[in-house]
């Protein structure tokens, strides 16, 4: 910790706070501003008058907004949710059981997509400008530009319907008659789990590859560098263990935003796999105007993004001794 | 008397440009020099060029459909063979074969060139009309109150989803185009903002600049004469790569059914082939449009990472 001032770290996370604070803010006004209310989705035509009162009065839309909006602000810090107007169930207990499964299948491709990206990156941002870099940095591109749910179709269509190898569909076999061992479970749950995480992983690593490659680029003509070489040390050592390492910094902080864009991935490609996530959640609550768990679920992605946005901060301190972060230039 | 004025003004017109043109001339050449940047100019003409005359294109209207062509009603037998598989001479022809409705493919991929292109220009430009100014003041008056506001907002708009945050938008505002190129641009400028800022605060620093704020020029002309013409080919390249997301951002859109369906377009297409459940049985239907989002979104990434290397040359290639 002796690289970053106490003070700054209590600056960055006093800002972080007030920056959940906005977007909560920026979520009650939003979802209030929808057209109708969160009662007119659960009303029917032959709901009388009264009984429409009624449900707006026990949802507390009929105080003034300003004490709607304190008690939605308290109730978010304290971690009461309320309850889903569609699921009829409380929404904390809808997001503990839907955020794991999420963070596993995206945790994954993650993972893949972050361990192929940079490595792909550093050998073309080497050898940059040869035919091989050319061809493979054209294609990635094309790849990248590819529709998600797209490509999971081909996937489909290819592994499941055509060969029948893997499941298309939910996260584990569904009414299924085997035994319930952790074995059976583990092997059924890396079957399901296959195609989804493969759409993601083949146009999210080329993200990373993006920002991997003009790093690697950069510190190619760096001294360090030179040194290593005229050291006598291999070509691969000094690329992987001197250049790359370098390289990696703009990495991080790719791999924050990335990370709003695997929730994007996550919206689409939940929906196509019917992968009881987050993702899928977000949707139907959407278009189902269930504005509790909309926000909560907002909510939850706001603090994921926030919080790794604090954490790639303070790792860069770490990667990279030459950074340090508040102390007057 | 008279020529002689005009003359003399076209001269001082044509003596202003002349850098300017050889510039550019010079930038073309280097820009010529990249496969990937003349692969893309190509498609985006193709593109273009359906979007501009579709009916030259097309070998049939919108309206036209399998059997009957633009009137009339198909027997329950003809309905029963739809979709139908590419078809060359009578009945029909259908290069690419026609979807459940009977329309052919191939019209209908013509004709969808407009909606992506006008989707992808739209927001890639709105985005960069936010995200530049934004970039360039919060880069401009770095280290002050003004880069600090911008650059909390940027993160309060990153700590929002954006797929989520714009299905919310398009559900919130209504499902047409204009909303969803609107709701495309709000959530895509953060990354213009973020790197033009970057560059302004390194641009800053240099002498030219420093001499232009020493010799009194106010800021918003060192802003706009000095600093705005180094910013451009980024700017550009931001812009390119917001219309290739735009694009694919209203596939995903229509995917989950967020689509103005009075509208011709690819991710339509894609929808619709869901919908009538042949995604595995017509291949003719499902491939086609995949394939024209796909490459109208690299040429337009193709068309970016060019202009990158051509306008920041780290390394001969």
């Amino acid at each position: 910790m002796s690289r970053i001032s106490a003070r700054y770290l209590a600056k960055r996370l006093v800002v972080s706070y007030l920056t959940l604070l906005v977007i909560m803010t920026l979520l009650f006004v939003l979802v209030r501003s929808m057209p109708g209310s969160f009662v007119s989705s659960m009303v029917s035509p032959q709901t009388t008058p009264e009984q429409i009162m009624a449900l707006k009065e026990r949802w507390g839309l009929n105080d003034p907004l300003w004490q709607q909006y304190v008690r939605f602000m308290v109730n978010y810090q304290t971690g009461s949710f309320g309850r889903s107007t569609t699921f009829n169930e409380p929404v904390w207990n809808l997001i503990a059981r839907r955020m794991p499964r999420t963070l596993i299948l995206f945790g994954a491709a993650f993972v893949v997509a972050y361990t192929v990206g940079p490595l792909v990156g550093m050998y073309l941002g080497w050898w940059r400008g040869t035919t091989r870099d050319k061809a493979v940095f054209g294609t990635s591109l094309f790849v990248y530009s590819i529709p998600s749910f797209w490509i999971a179709w081909l996937l489909i269509w290819l592994f499941n319907y055509e060969l029948g190898w893997l499941p298309s569909s939910y996260m584990v076999t569904q009414f299924q008659t085997f035994d319930w061992t952790p074995v059976t479970v583990m092997a059924d749950v890396l079957k399901h789990i296959a195609l989804p995480l493969f759409s993601v992983a083949v146009v999210g690593w080329v993200g990373a590859m993006l920002i991997m490659r003009p790093s690697m680029n950069n510190v190619v003509d760096e001294e360090y560098v030179f040194l290593a070489r005229a050291k006598g040390l291999s070509e691969r050592t000094v690329m992987i263990k001197h250049a790359a390492r370098n390289a990696l910094i703009p990495v991080t902080t790719g791999a924050v935003i990335a990370l709003a864009f695997l929730i994007d991935g996550a919206v689409i490609i939940e929906n196509v796999f019917s992968w009881p996530g987050m993702g899928q959640l977000i949707v139907k609550s959407v278009l189902a105007r269930d504005y509790p768990v909309t926000q909560a679920a907002f909510f939850m992605l706001a603090i994921l993004v926030v919080g790794a946005r604090l954490i790639t901060d303070i790792l860069y301190t770490y990667l990279d001794p030459r950074i340090k972060f508040g102390e007057k230039r | 008397m008279a020529t002689e004025r005009e003359t003399t003004r076209f001269e001082s017109v044509r003596s202003r440009w002349r850098p300017r043109i050889e510039r550019f001339r010079r930038g073309w050449d280097r820009y010529t020099e990249h496969w990937m940047g003349l692969a893309g100019l190509f498609i985006l003409a193709v593109y273009c060029l359906w979007a501009l005359f579709p009916s030259v294109f097309a070998p049939h209207s919108p309206d036209w459909a399998a059997y009957v062509g633009t009137s009339g009603r198909m027997t329950p037998e003809q309905i029963a063979t739809l979709p139908h598989p590419p078809a060359f001479g009578d009945p029909f022809f259908a290069p690419l074969g026609t979807n459940s409705t009977g329309q052919g493919i191939l019209t209908l991929l013509v004709y969808s060139a407009r909606n992506a292109l006008y989707i992808g220009f739209a927001a890639g430009i709105l985005s960069s009309l936010v995200g530049v100014p934004l970039g360039l003041i919060s880069g401009y008056y770095g280290d002050t109150w003004i880069d600090e506001a911008i650059q909390r907002v940027v993160d309060v708009m990153y700590g929002l989803p954006f797929l989520p945050f714009l299905i919310v938008l398009v559900a919130l505002r209504g499902i047409t185009t204009t909303n969803i190129i609107l709701g495309i641009a709000i959530t895509s400028w953060l990354n213009n903002c973020i790197v033009i800022r970057g560059e302004t605060l390194s641009l800053k620093e240099r002498a030219y600049v420093e001499s232009a704020v020493v010799s009194g020029a106010s800021d918003l002309r060192v802003v706009f004469r000095h600093i705005l013409p180094n910013v451009w080919p980024l700017a550009f390249v931001f812009l390119a790569q917001d219309a290739a997301y735009a694009i694919l951002t209203q596939a995903a859109l229509a995917y989950l059914g967020l689509a103005d369906f009075t509208s011709n377009s690819w991710g339509i297409m894609l929808l619709n082939v869901r919908k009538a459940g042949q995604i595995f049985s017509a291949w003719w239907w499902l491939i086609p449009p995949g394939l024209a989002i796909a490459f109208v979104a690299a040429a337009f990434y193709f068309i970016g990472f060019s202009m990158e290397d051509v306008t920041n040359p780290q390394r001969e290639p």
